[in-house]
């Protein structure tokens, strides 16, 4: 199914990627004051989906003196309108437009780049649309609700060198001490960490009530089934469990992908394999917990018992420190997104690094469903001879909606 | 259990605690190696798809049969392929089979169906990396409805062949939308000619879209793609 797996391609988008680095030219029609830089200087931006995380996305970016926010778009009114609102206050001015439907706001020459914050079952669509528009993108973690999706977003961005970002700003923050001690040798030759994260995303049949007047029902759901509108099914609270859009399998992987971002994330940083995919997933203890094992023997636990989140096993024989990746620019995972716009290199959590570590959600939830331990080609991005697995990598998206 | 949660599956709408169909999850996942139970499980759930149950029963049988249908339960799923209401959800399983059936099954619905629902079936095909269906699709990239037509293009550059790109040189697009997939398109193909050596293919492609008259991320895709190419 699908020609993007072809290893032989992947190799390509490697060279594609590396064979030329062309200068970036960023133009702005924004006006601005003697405090601001000139608008050649700036990155106009928008922002996708103003929920919750959007929220604190669009406040990051509005308030540096080198990106100018031009437009909000969101399926809800409310929220949209107030983004809206935010923006002009920010500017004293009347320039924010919004738009319920974000093609009309990827469509717009003037902008360079837009954050996006939607609902996970949006993500893939959304940046893959913005790079065909020739948007940079900052997106929201969990990038991914599928392992299909992943390497179409990367191809997406390779093929018009855009800048693409993961947006999890817990991997190089939160987890700092945990990084530190394992790039600086303190651990020894690392043998594995642990992540503990849960749950799973569950089924949602809740029943149906009126749609209200300020929400777009058609485009909140998109590419997913359709169902009917229910305030819980598409709620934007942080709970994993029930009573939030982060809980259902049609829109998100759970607390497994929408903390194991973070987690799986920074894990993968620590004992650096973010540029790599377990061969295989393990289940542990009847399906209890699991270990992703990689090429180079080094193994991430989920959920080992007794065990810490991010707790590392290793040989305690000091080994030769490492400098530690870090943000370009300043002001975080923003302020790396944005430095890298205007250099064009690739930043902190370029796409394909998030692909890769979210990729161990995905992996581990598809072994948890199916209570058998697999193995990964994350060259082919399949199961090897696993066609039940194999099922399980994309799903169907609603019409008129695809990748 | 199981005979309870079948008979729940037959009633079961919104607002029912999913929770009542857990031992059919239960024992579709018991059943992996297990063919004879697989099957059971398969027509079982196959025959509420013809049976005048809610359309919240048929969306479940067609979530399970995404992981255990085969060309057994083609034909039922194949009849919900006209409906606009219940199209997807047999695409649901469809895409996600396998088998043959499930992608003749899907070409032999393209020309039945409206539009609105036509696109969808195109980018199933296309999600299969269908190489049967290119030239019916390739004649779906004029359409005169941009969302057919876009959803052709971009399903020809999910297949990424020779003969897709050929369908897409060969069947122009009108609105800016298709036009746009057609390019996105366009530039899926001649990576995946370039890497399976088709360099001059590839290379046409790219020659097609370096012109001044094409935006400069465009152009910024078609020189990366000769510079490649060159390699």
């Amino acid at each position: 199914m699908g020609k993007h797996t072809n290893p032989n391609r992947r190799d390509f988008m490697k060279t594609a990627s590396t064979a030329i680095a062309l200068p970036y030219v960023i133009t702005s029609s924004a006006l601005g004051d003697a405090e601001r830089p000139p608008a050649s200087d700036r990155i106009v931006m928008g922002g996708i989906g103003i929920g919750n995380m959007g929220r604190g996305d669009l406040g990051a970016f509005l308030g540096r003196s080198d990106v100018q926010y031009v437009a909000v778009s969101d399926v809800r009114t409310n929220p949209r309108k107030q983004a809206q609102g935010r923006v002009d206050k920010h500017y004293n001015n009347k320039d924010c437009t919004d738009y319920n439907d974000f093609r009309e706001l990827l469509a717009r020459e003037d902008i360079d780049a837009v954050h996006v914050a939607t609902p996970d079952h949006w993500h893939a669509i959304m940046v893959i649309e913005a790079c065909r528009h020739g948007k940079d993108v900052y997106c929201q973690k969990p990038e991914t609700l599928t392992l299909r999706e992943g390497p179409l977003m990367v191809d997406a961005a390779r093929r018009y060198g855009r800048v693409v970002s993961g947006g999890s700003q817990r991997v190089l923050q939160d987890y700092r001490g945990v990084v530190d001690k394992c790039w600086g040798g303190e651990h020894g030759e690392i043998k594995s960490i642990n992540v503990n994260v849960n749950p799973l995303s569950q089924a949602c049949n809740l029943p149906a009530e009126n749609v209200p007047a300020d929400i777009d029902w058609d485009l909140w759901l998109g590419p997913a089934p359709w169902a009917p509108y229910n305030s819980k099914r598409c709620d934007g609270n942080f709970g994993t469990s029930g009573g939030s859009w982060r809980s259902y399998i049609d829109y998100s992987g759970g607390g497994m992908t929408d903390w194991g971002a973070h987690h799986f994330g920074g894990a993968t940083f620590a004992v650096d394999v973010r540029e790599m995919q377990p061969e295989e997933i393990i289940l542990q203890d009847d399906g209890k917990w699991l270990s992703f094992r990689f090429s180079n023997g080094l193994l991430i636990h989920h959920n080992k018992p007794n065990t810490g989140n991010l707790a590392v096993e290793g040989t305690n024989v000091k080994r030769e420190a490492k400098p530690v990746p870090t943000y370009k620019g300043s002001g975080g995972i923003y302020g790396d997104f944005i430095e890298c716009v205007k250099t064009r290199e690739r930043p902190f959590r370029d796409i394909e690094l998030a692909v890769n570590s979210v990729a161990l959600s995905h992996l581990g939830t598809i072994a948890y469903r199916l209570n058998r331990s697999l193995t990964w080609d994350a060259d082919q991005q399949q199961f090897p001879n696993d066609e039940e697995a194999n099922r399980m990598l994309d799903r169907a998206r609603r019409e008129p909606w695809q990748l | 259990m199981l005979e309870q949660a079948f008979e729940a599956l037959k009633v079961y709408d919104w607002g029912t605690d999913p929770k009542v169909l857990q031992p059919i999850n239960a024992a579709i996942i018991e059943s992996h190696g297990n063919e004879d139970a697989r099957q059971e499980l398969e027509s079982r759930l196959t025959a509420i798809l013809a049976s005048d149950t809610p359309r919240d029963a048929k969306d479940f049988v067609c979530r399970k049969l995404m992981l255990i249908g085969t060309e057994t339960s083609v034909p039922a799923l194949a009849k919900l392929l006209p409906s606009q209401d219940e199209s997807h959800m047999a695409r649901y399983a469809l895409e996600r089979m396998p088998c043959d059936a499930a992608g003749d099954a899907l070409r032999a619905a393209l020309g039945n169906v409206e539009p609105a629902v036509q696109v969808g079936i195109i980018s199933s095909l296309g999600a299969r990396g269908d190489e049967k269906s290119v030239a019916q699709i390739g004649e779906l990239v004029s359409s005169n409805d941009a969302a057919v037509a876009t959803a052709a293009a971009r399903a020809l550059g999910a297949i990424g062949t020779a003969d897709a790109a050929k369908a897409l040189a060969e069947n122009q697009a009108s609105s800016d939308q298709a036009k746009m997939a057609a390019t996105d398109a366009s530039f899926a193909c001649a990576e995946s000619l370039l890497a399976h050596g088709k360099k001059a293919e590839a290379v046409a492609i790219y020659k097609a879209y370096i012109g001044s008259d094409q935006p400069k991320h465009i152009r910024t895709a078609a020189t990366r793609g000769m510079l490649a190419s060159a390699k």
